[in-house]
C-alpha cells in the first residue's frame, strides 16, 4: 500500500550498509556546514527546517515503517515544544540540554497516548482518530492558557548558553549548530533502530500483520513501542523549535502542521529516512522561495508542485530517484 | 422540556446540513476509494458559481443552483481526466498529496479571481421567512435543507442500490479487472461516479452556504469536518453517513448548548468513542 | 564567535552612516490563507501612504519588503523577522496582524537596533515587551470599554457576554465586564465558545434562556461573525428586542456586503469607520481604494498601516536615515497628527496610540450598500488594558 524502498537496506552486506550510513552522515554534515557558510543570513530558516525535519523523520517511523496513517503527528511535536517551553518559562530549567530532555520525555508520553488511541483502527477511521487527537491537544493547550499562554503563545523562554559556552545569538548560529548536531545524532540512532530486529519486525507488520501475529509477534505492543520512539524524536524537534525561536504557539499543535509534515514525507518518499529529510528540505525551501517571491499567491504554485510530484515522481523525490538508479544499475551491471 | 425540543430541532437541522455537504465525499471515498481532500474545493466552486449567478447576474435561486452543479461538473471533468485518473488505485498517501495540491491551487485561483471577501447566495424570500413550529421559530432555509438532505439520501440510495448503473459501479469498485472482463466500461463508470460526487459537492456547497459561508479558504477550513463525518459513518454507506451526521450533529449542538466552553472537546471525544466502538465506522463493511 | 558578532555589528553600524540610501522596511502579515483580506489591507494602507507622500524621505528611498505569515505562527514570524533583519537589512519591522507573531519578534529588536511598528495586533501587553515597540492600531480593551458605557446608559442592565475562546476574545470579555460592572450593570453569564463553531443556534438558545436584555459579542471577523449575526436574526433574538453590543471588528466594512440586512442596526464601538467624515479620510479612502482594487474590501487594518507608515516616515526623518532605534522611537513619543480616523497621539509613556473611539450603527446608504454610521465620539481614549497588564 505504501511506497517504499525496502530493498535498499535488505540488499548488501553489513559492511556496505555501514559505509552507506557513514556516507549519509557525511552528506548531512557537509550540507550543514555548507548551509552555515553559504547562507549565513538564513540560519533561522535552516534551523526551522532542521526542527521540522525531526518531526517528519518521526512521522516516517510510524507511517513509512509501520504503515500507520496519521494526520495528527504534530501532537508529539507540540508536546515536546510545550514541555521544553514550560520547563523554561515556569520552572526555570533554562539549560538547553535539560530542555531538550524534557521535550523528549514529553514527546514520548504524547507518543504513547497517541499510539494507544490511533492503533485502535485502520485506514480512514485511523486517520480520523489522529485528527481528533490533534484537535483535542490543540484545544487543551488553548484552555490551559495559564501554563501555555493560550493563543497568545508562550514567550519568555530564555535558554542559557550551550554547555555554558555558546550563547544563543541574533544570527541564530548557535541554534543552527545545536540543531544540526541534534539531527545527526538522531539520524545515526534511527539508522540503528530501523535496521535492528525490532525495526525489521515493524516493516514486517506493515507488510503482513497477520503473518507476524501467526509467528508469535505482538503487533500492537511493537507498534506502540515504535510510537514512543517516534514521540521522542518529534519531541526533540519540538524542543529544538522552542529553544531556537524562544516562543511556542498553538500552531505547533495544529492540524495544519500535521498535514504539512505528511505532505513533506510523501513528497520525499515514505519508508526511508533520507526521503523524510529530502522531502522536508525540498518543501520548506520551495515554500520559502515562492512565498518571498510572491507573498500573495504562492499557495497556487506549491499546489502545482505537489501535483507535479504525484504525476512525475509517484514514489516521492527520494523513492523515485532511488528506483531510477536501481533500475539503471540492473540494466548495466 | 421546551429546551430539549428546541435543541432537538437545531441538532437535526445541523446534522442534515452536514449530510448534504459531506455525502459527495462518501461517494468518492467509499465507492471510488479515493481520499478526496479536494471535496471542499469543489463545494466552494459550486458556491462561487451560484453566488455569481444569483447576486451579480440576478438569476433565480433554482437556476443558480442548477448552474452551480452543471458548472462545477464541467470544471471537474478535465480535472478528473488529467489528474484523478492517475491516482485511482494508488496508495492513500499519494491521493492525499495530489488532492491537497489540487485544493491549494483552487484556493489560490479563487482568491485571485473572486477576492478574499465572503460571498453570499441570496435565497428567495420564501426561504428567508422564520417559520413557527409552535414552541419556537426556525428559519425556512433550515427546513429546505432538511428536505434537500432527505431527497439526496433517498435518490442516492436508489441510484446505487436499484439502478443498473449502480450495480456496475459497485462491481467496478470491488474488482475492476473482473468488471472490465464482463464488459463494464470501468473508465466511464468512474467518470460518471466522479461527476455525481462533484455535483453533490456543489449542491451541498450552495445549499449549506448559509451555515458555511463561501470564501477562498472554505476548501481547507471545513475539510476536517467533512472527512470526520464521512469516516465515522463508514465511507460509502449512505445510511451510515446519515447516522453519523445526525449523531455528531446532535452531540455538537447539545455540547455547545450545555457547555460551550468545552464544545470542541465534546465533539472530538465523541469521535474517538465512536471509532473506538466501531473501528470500521458506523456502517463499515469488513474488508 | 563573539568576535564575528562584533565585526558584523560594526559593519552594520558603518553601513547605516552612508546617505541617499535605500531604507528597507520589513512588513510581516497574513498575505495568504484565511486572513489574506487583512494582509491585503495592510498593503493597501502602505501603498496609499506612499502614493500620497512619495517614496522617499530626505533623499533616502523607502523600500517595502513583505513576508507572509498566513495564520498566527510565532516561530515562523520570528524566523522571517530575523531573516528580514540579518539578510535583507531592514531598518524597521512593521505589520504584525496577530499578537503571538508580534510577541515572538520583540526579543530581536534591541539586539538588532530595529524599531517595530505594530499595525494591528491588539493585545495590550505587546508594547511592554520591548521599548522599541510603537503601535498605531488599537487594543481590544480600548475599543471594547466604551461600549460598556453605551450599553448601560442605553438602559440595558443585564448582559450576557459571548466571545470566541482565544486571546482577543478573552480580552474583550474582561474589558466589557470591567466597564459594565463599574457602571453598575450585571453580567448574567459569560460564555466562551470554540473558535471553530459553524452552527450558532444552540448559543442563541442559551442567550434566550439566560434572560439577559442584551448580548456582548466578540468573534473573529469573516465566516464566524457572519454565522453569529445571521443566527441572531434567524432565531428571533433581534425581533425579541435583545440588544447587540460589540467592538467594531464584528462589523468591519469588508464583511458588511455579506452581512447585509442582518447587520442593520447593530451598534459597535471602534476607532475607525471607512465612512468617517473628514477631508483627511476622503483623501485616504480614495488612495487606498485605488491601491486595493475593490473598494468594498477596504477595512480597518489599512488605516493602522497608513498611520504606521506615517510614524516610520517621521522616524526616518528624525534619524536622518541612520539606523538608531532608540532615537527613532524617542522622536515619535508624543507625536500628534490628524489621521484619517481623527486626531491621534502616540502616548509618550506607553508608545500606544491615543485616539477617538466612535459609537457606530450599521446603516443603509442611498445606493443600497451598508456602512458604519458614526453617532457618538469618545475623545482621546488611551488603552485601559495597560493598567491590567502592569
Amino acid at each position: 500500500m505504501l511506497s517504499g524502498s525496502d530493498t535498499l537496506s535488505v540488499t548488501g552486506d553489513r559492511r556496505a550498509r555501514l559505509t552507506r550510513d557513514a556516507i549519509g552522515v557525511l552528506v548531512i554534515l557537509a550540507l550543514g556546514i555548507a548551509g552555515y557558510f553559504l547562507f549565513p543570513n538564513n540560519l533561522a530558516l535552516l534551523t526551522r527546517i532542521t526542527a521540522i525535519a525531526l518531526l517528519v523523520l518521526s512521522l516516517d517511523l510510524v507511517t513509512g515503517y509501520c504503515g500507520v496513517a496519521t494526520l495528527g503527528h504534530a501532537a508529539l511535536f507540540g508536546a515536546g515544544a510545550y514541555g521544553a517551553a514550560i520547563a523554561a518559562a515556569h520552572f526555570g530549567i533554562a539549560d538547553p540540554i535539560a530542555m531538550l530532555a524534557v521535550g523528549i520525555i514529553a514527546g514520548s508520553i504524547a507518543g504513547l497516548v497517541s499510539g494507544v488511541v490511533v492503533l485502535r483502527a485502520h485506514g480512514l477511521p485511523q486517520l480520523v482518530l489522529s485528527i481528533a487527537i490533534i484537535h483535542l491537544a490543540h484545544e487543551a493547550a488553548n484552555k490551559a492558557s495559564g501554563w501555555t499562554g493560550g493563543s497568545d503563545g508562550l514567550a519568555g523562554i530564555m535558554p542559557d548558553a550551550v554547555f555554558g559556552l555558546w550563547q544563543f545569538d541574533l544570527w541564530g548560529r548557535t541554534a543552527y549548530v545545536f540543531g544540526i548536531v541534534l539531527l545527526i545524532v538522531v539520524f545515526v540512532l534511527l539508522r540503528q533502530i530501523v535496521r535492528s530486529p525490532f525495526g525489521m519486525l515493524c516493516r514486517g507488520i506493515r507488510q503482513d500483520p497477520v503473518r507476524i501475529r501467526a509467528m508469535g509477534g505482538s503487533v500492537h505492543g511493537t507498534l506502540v513501542r515504535m510510537y514512543i520512539i517516534s514521540g521522542a524524536v518529534a519531541g526533540a524537534g519540538g524542543a529544538l523549535n522552542a529553544i531556537s525561536t524562544q516562543v511556542v504557539g498553538l500552531d505547533s499543535l495544529s492540524f495544519t502542521l500535521s498535514a504539512e509534515a505528511m505532505v513533506m514525507l510523501v513528497l520525499g518518499g515514505t519508508g526511508s529516512l533520507y526521503g523524510a529529510l529530502i522531502g522536508t528540505l525540498a518543501f520548506l525551501w520551495f515554500e520559502d522561495v515562492v512565498s518571498a517571491a510572491n507573498p500573495f499567491h504562492w499557495l497556487t504554485i506549491v499546489g502545482a508542485l505537489l501535483i507535479a510530484v504525484v504525476l512525475f515522481a509517484p514514489k516521492g523525490l527520494y523513492g523515485s530517484l532511488a528506483s531510477y538508479f536501481e533500475h539503471r544499475g540492473r540494466k548495466n551491471p | 422540556m421546551q429546551t430539549v425540543f428546541s435543541i432537538g430541532v437545531d441538532a437535526f437541522a445541523y446534522g442534515m446540513v452536514l449530510f448534504v455537504i459531506s455525502i459527495g465525499l462518501s461517494v468518492t471515498m467509499g465507492l471510488m476509494r479515493v481520499v478526496n481532500l479536494a471535496h471542499g474545493a469543489f463545494a466552494m466552486i459550486g458556491g462561487y458559481i451560484a453566488s455569481y449567478a444569483a447576486r451579480d447576474l440576478g438569476l433565480a435561486y433554482a437556476v443558480a443552483v442548477m448552474l452551480a452543479i452543471a458548472g462545477t461538473i464541467l470544471i471537474a471533468i478535465p480535472v478528473e481526466r488529467l489528474l484523478y485518473r492517475r491516482i485511482y488505485g494508488q496508495s492513500e498517501l499519494t491521493q492525499v498529496l495530489m488532492t491537497i495540491g489540487i485544493t491549494f491551487c483552487i484556493i489560490g485561483i479563487a482568491n485571485y479571481v473572486f477576492g478574499p471577501t465572503l460571498k453570499t447566495i441570496p435565497a428567495p424570500d420564501a426561504l428567508r421567512q422564520p417559520i413557527s413550529l409552535g414552541f419556537r421559530t426556525v428559519s425556512a432555509h433550515r427546513l429546505f435543507v432538511i428536505a434537500c438532505g432527505t431527497a439526496v439520501a433517498l435518490g442516492l440510495w436508489y441510484f446505487i442500490e436499484r439502478t443498473a448503473f449502480g450495480v456496475k459501479m459497485r462491481a467496478a469498485v470491488d474488482n475492476a479487472a473482473m468488471a472490465a472482463a464482463l464488459g463494464v466500461r470501468t473508465e466511464v463508470v468512474y467518470a460518471v461516479s466522479f461527476a455525481v460526487a462533484v455535483g453533490l459537492a456543489a449542491f451541498g456547497g450552495v445549499v449549506g452556504a448559509e451555515l458555511l459561508p463561501i470564501e477562498p479558504y472554505y476548501a481547507l477550513r471545513y475539510m476536517v469536518t467533512f472527512l470526520v463525518v464521512v469516516s465515522v459513518g463508514g465511507a460509502g454507506s449512505i445510511p451510515g453517513a446519515l447516522a453519523a451526521c445526525l449523531l455528531l450533529g446532535a452531540i455538537d449542538t447539545t455540547g455547545r448548548y450545555l457547555m460551550p466552553e468545552f464544545g470542541e472537546f465534546f465533539f472530538y471525544l465523541a469521535v474517538i468513542a465512536i471509532v473506538w466502538l466501531f473501528p470500521r465506522g458506523l456502517a463499515g463493511r469488513a474488508e | 564567535m563573539k568576535k564575528l558578532a562584533i565585526a558584523a555589528l560594526a559593519a552594520a553600524l558603518l553601513g547605516g552612516v552612508a546617505h541617499a540610501d535605500i531604507i528597507k522596511v520589513g512588513v510581516v502579515g497574513p498575505f495568504s490563507g484565511p486572513f489574506a483580506l487583512q494582509g491585503k489591507n495592510f498593503k493597501a494602507g502602505i501603498d496609499a501612504y506612499m502614493a500620497l507622500n512619495g517614496n522617499s524621505v530626505g533623499g533616502d528611498t523607502i523600500e517595502i519588503i513583505y513576508r507572509d505569515v498566513p495564520t498566527a505562527d510565532p516561530a515562523q514570524s520570528k524566523a522571517l523577522s530575523q531573516e528580514l533583519v540579518v539578510k535583507e537589512g531592514v531598518q524597521y519591522l512593521a505589520g504584525f496582524y496577530f499578537t503571538p507573531d508580534a510577541m515572538a519578534a520583540t526579543p530581536l529588536l534591541e539586539q538588532a537596533n530595529v524599531p517595530m511598528v505594530v499595525m494591528n495586533a491588539a493585545t495590550s501587553a505587546i508594547v511592554t515587551k520591548s521599548p522599541y515597540v510603537v503601535r498605531t492600531s488599537f487594543t481590544t480593551w480600548q475599543t471594547s470599554t466604551p461600549i460598556a458605557k453605551v450599553a448601560f446608559d442605553g438602559g440595558t442592565k443585564k448582559v450576557i457576554s459571548v466571545v470566541s475562546d482565544y486571546g482577543p476574545g478573552v480580552d474583550a470579555e474582561a474589558a466589557f465586564k470591567t466597564g459594565f460592572e463599574a457602571a453598575g450593570g450585571e453580567i448574567v453569564e459569560a460564555i466562551r465558545i470554540p473558535l471553530q463553531t459553524n452552527d450558532f443556534s444552540p448559543i442563541m438558545q442559551r442567550i434566550k434562556d439566560s434572560g439577559a436584555e442584551g448580548v456582548f459579542a466578540f468573534l473573529p471577523s469573516g465566516p464566524t461573525t457572519l454565522g453569529f449575526v445571521k443566527a441572531f436574526n434567524e432565531n428571533g433574538l433581534k425581533e425579541g428586542g435583545i440588544k447587540f453590543f460589540a467592538p467594531g471588528d464584528l462589523t468591519q466594512e469588508s464583511d458588511l456586503p455579506a452581512l447585509g440586512e442582518a447587520a442593520l442596526g447593530l451598534t459597535t464601538t471602534f476607532h475607525y469607520a471607512v465612512s468617517h467624515d473628514s477631508a483627511e479620510n476622503k483623501k485616504f479612502v480614495e488612495a487606498a481604494a485605488k491601491a486595493i482594487g475593490n473598494p468594498a474590501e477596504l477595512s480597518f487594518p489599512a488605516v493602522g498601516a497608513y498611520d504606521g507608515m506615517h510614524v516610520i516616515y517621521k522616524m526616518i526623518d528624525a534619524t536622518g536615515g541612520e539606523q538608531d532605534a532608540a532615537k527613532a522611537v524617542d522622536a515619535v513619543k508624543g507625536l500628534a497628527w490628524e489621521s484619517p480616523r481623527g486626531p491621534v497621539t502616540i502616548d509618550a509613556e506607553s508608545r500606544h496610540i491615543t485616539q477617538n473611539i466612535y459609537l457606530r450603527e450599521v446603516a443603509r446608504a442611498d445606493d443600497g450598500t451598508y456602512y458604519n454610521k458614526e453617532i457618538q465620539t469618545f475623545e482621546n481614549q488611551g488603552d485601559p488594558g495597560l493598567a491590567v497588564v502592569k
